[in-house]
């Protein structure tokens, strides 16, 4: 039994830390063009911008907004982004997609397309784009196993920034309803004294719950959002 | 004597299988077997027979430069649900040839023939980039009903994925590889018409058709 209540701290511990984790903070902004309109039957797809070759935002990401956000009770009814870009094959590939809202209104002249938004009761589309990045790293762990047992020991530290921006645009009014933008920055630290012991800052889903919750604010009326 | 043979051709055995292990410990496979969505839109009044080659159904690209490790690719499936998806939707009727030039149905109004031209890829590592990045080039043939080209028109496509966390290097080159596939049908099916030549070939039909409803209408 002793080498189990050995192990038993140190499990504890990395329990407790991720339970904690780092820090982060979150910026969110808005720039708002209409009230949200959202009814009921109507639905909402989140779809993440993947044009730019340099980063891409993840498909995680936009998983995790959708996920937060589709709550059919409050009246918001997300489609799930593979689901929606399956169904509109080709027109929402990353090279092909509206990249403004005047593209989305041609889109709209081909009748199959229209008749398939139509179906999904489609009234808002939200582009986000941006991705969450490790800005710097500092530190160095070692482990090491011998004949008397195994051991790290050591400290890493690094620094996560989240930036993404989502464009809300109004598919039935053919308009752009507003923006959210979303800033958040994060410390892990990694302390290792036998256990590595983790603790992260969790900078993109606090990002994603922090996007969802305005998104929510933004979608519905304003008595609805209130009530939830 | 027999002894030391024995141990010889032991010990030669062993090293065979060693220099196997290790040579085979290199090389990468990577089988993609997409199914892709039927696109959404507009027909194209054609009746159009496609030919997809032996090649291009099995095909499998090979790299084994000193500089990398040892690749084999095979898209050929994958490509083949991917063309045989989006052409079947694109045209008023589409016809799979299993042989060309002989043998044609008649009444074809275009015969379609694909052929992969390039196929590249890079690896996080080499670009220091946290993406898989591939990209494929296809040539594409148009004839008619004779044999003579109508059209020659060139797809590229380009798919990425992000570094996959906890993912082979080979299931997230497939991931990259489905991308890049999704990419070409999407640029074969918008980027059909506006092909000069296939432009006012689908022009000409047009107009052909309306002129005959115009005649069976009197």
């Amino acid at each position: 039994m002793k080498p189990l209540s050995n192990l038993a701290a140190p499990l504890l511990l990395a329990a407790a830390a991720l339970s904690t984790g780092g820090c982060t903070t979150v910026v969110i902004d808005e720039y708002r063009r209409s009230t949200g309109e959202l009814a009921v039957g109507d639905s909402v797809v989140i779809l993440g911008r993947r044009h730019s070759s340099e980063y891409e935002t993840e498909p995680d990401l936009i998983d995790c907004v959708g996920d937060t956000l589709h709550n059919p009770e409050s009246g918001v009814n997300v489609i799930p982004e593979q689901q929606f870009v399956d169904a509109l094959y080709p027109w929402f590939e990353p090279r092909k997609a509206p990249m403004h809202i005047k593209s989305l209104s041609k889109l709209m002249d081909i009748p199959d397309v229209r008749d398939r938004m139509e179906q999904y009761g489609v009234k808002y589309i939200v582009w986000i784009d941006g991705s969450t990045e490790t800005t710097s790293s500092a530190g160095s762990i070692g482990c090491s196993i011998s004949t008397a047992g195994a051991g790290c020991f050591g400290f890493g530290t690094w620094d996560k920034e989240s930036d993404y921006e989502a464009s809300v645009w109004d598919f039935r009014d053919q308009e752009l309803s507003g923006k959210i933008s979303a800033d958040a920055q994060g410390t892990s630290y990694m302390p290792a004294i036998v256990v590595p012991i983790p603790l992260i800052a969790r900078v993109q889903n606090n990002a994603c719950k922090g996007m969802a919750a305005q998104l929510r604010e933004f979608l519905l009326p304003p008595q609805s959002a209130s009530r939830y | 004597m027999n002894i030391w043979l024995t141990g010889l051709r032991t010990m030669s055995r062993l090293f065979a299988i060693l220099t196997m292990v290790l040579l085979t410990a290199c090389a990468h496979t990577v089988s993609v077997d997409g199914q892709f969505p039927t696109p959404v839109g507009n027909q194209h009044p054609l009746i159009v027979g496609v030919f997809l080659s032996d090649d291009f159904r099995q095909f499998t690209y090979s790299e084994n430069r000193d500089d990398r490790d040892e690749w084999n690719i095979n898209t050929g499936r994958a490509q083949k649900n991917l063309f045989e998806t989006v052409l079947g939707s694109m045209f008023r009727e589409t016809i799979s040839l299993s042989q060309y030039p002989s043998d044609l149905p008649q009444g074809l109004d275009l015969v379609i023939v694909p052929e992969v031209r390039e196929l590249q890829f890079t690896m996080p590592r080499e670009t220091r980039v946290n993406i898989f990045e591939v990209w494929i080039k296809y040539d594409m043939h148009a004839y008619n009903q004779r044999g003579d080209s109508v059209a020659e028109w060139v797809i590229t496509a380009y798919g990425k994925t992000p570094t996959a966390f906890l993912k082979s290097q080979e299931a997230a080159l497939a991931q990259a590889i489905n991308v890049a596939l999704r990419d070409a049908g999407a640029t074969l099916y918008t980027g059909f018409a506006q092909v000069p030549e296939l432009q006012a070939f689908i022009a000409n039909k047009q107009r052909a058709l309306s002129m005959q409803e115009a005649t069976s209408d009197e």
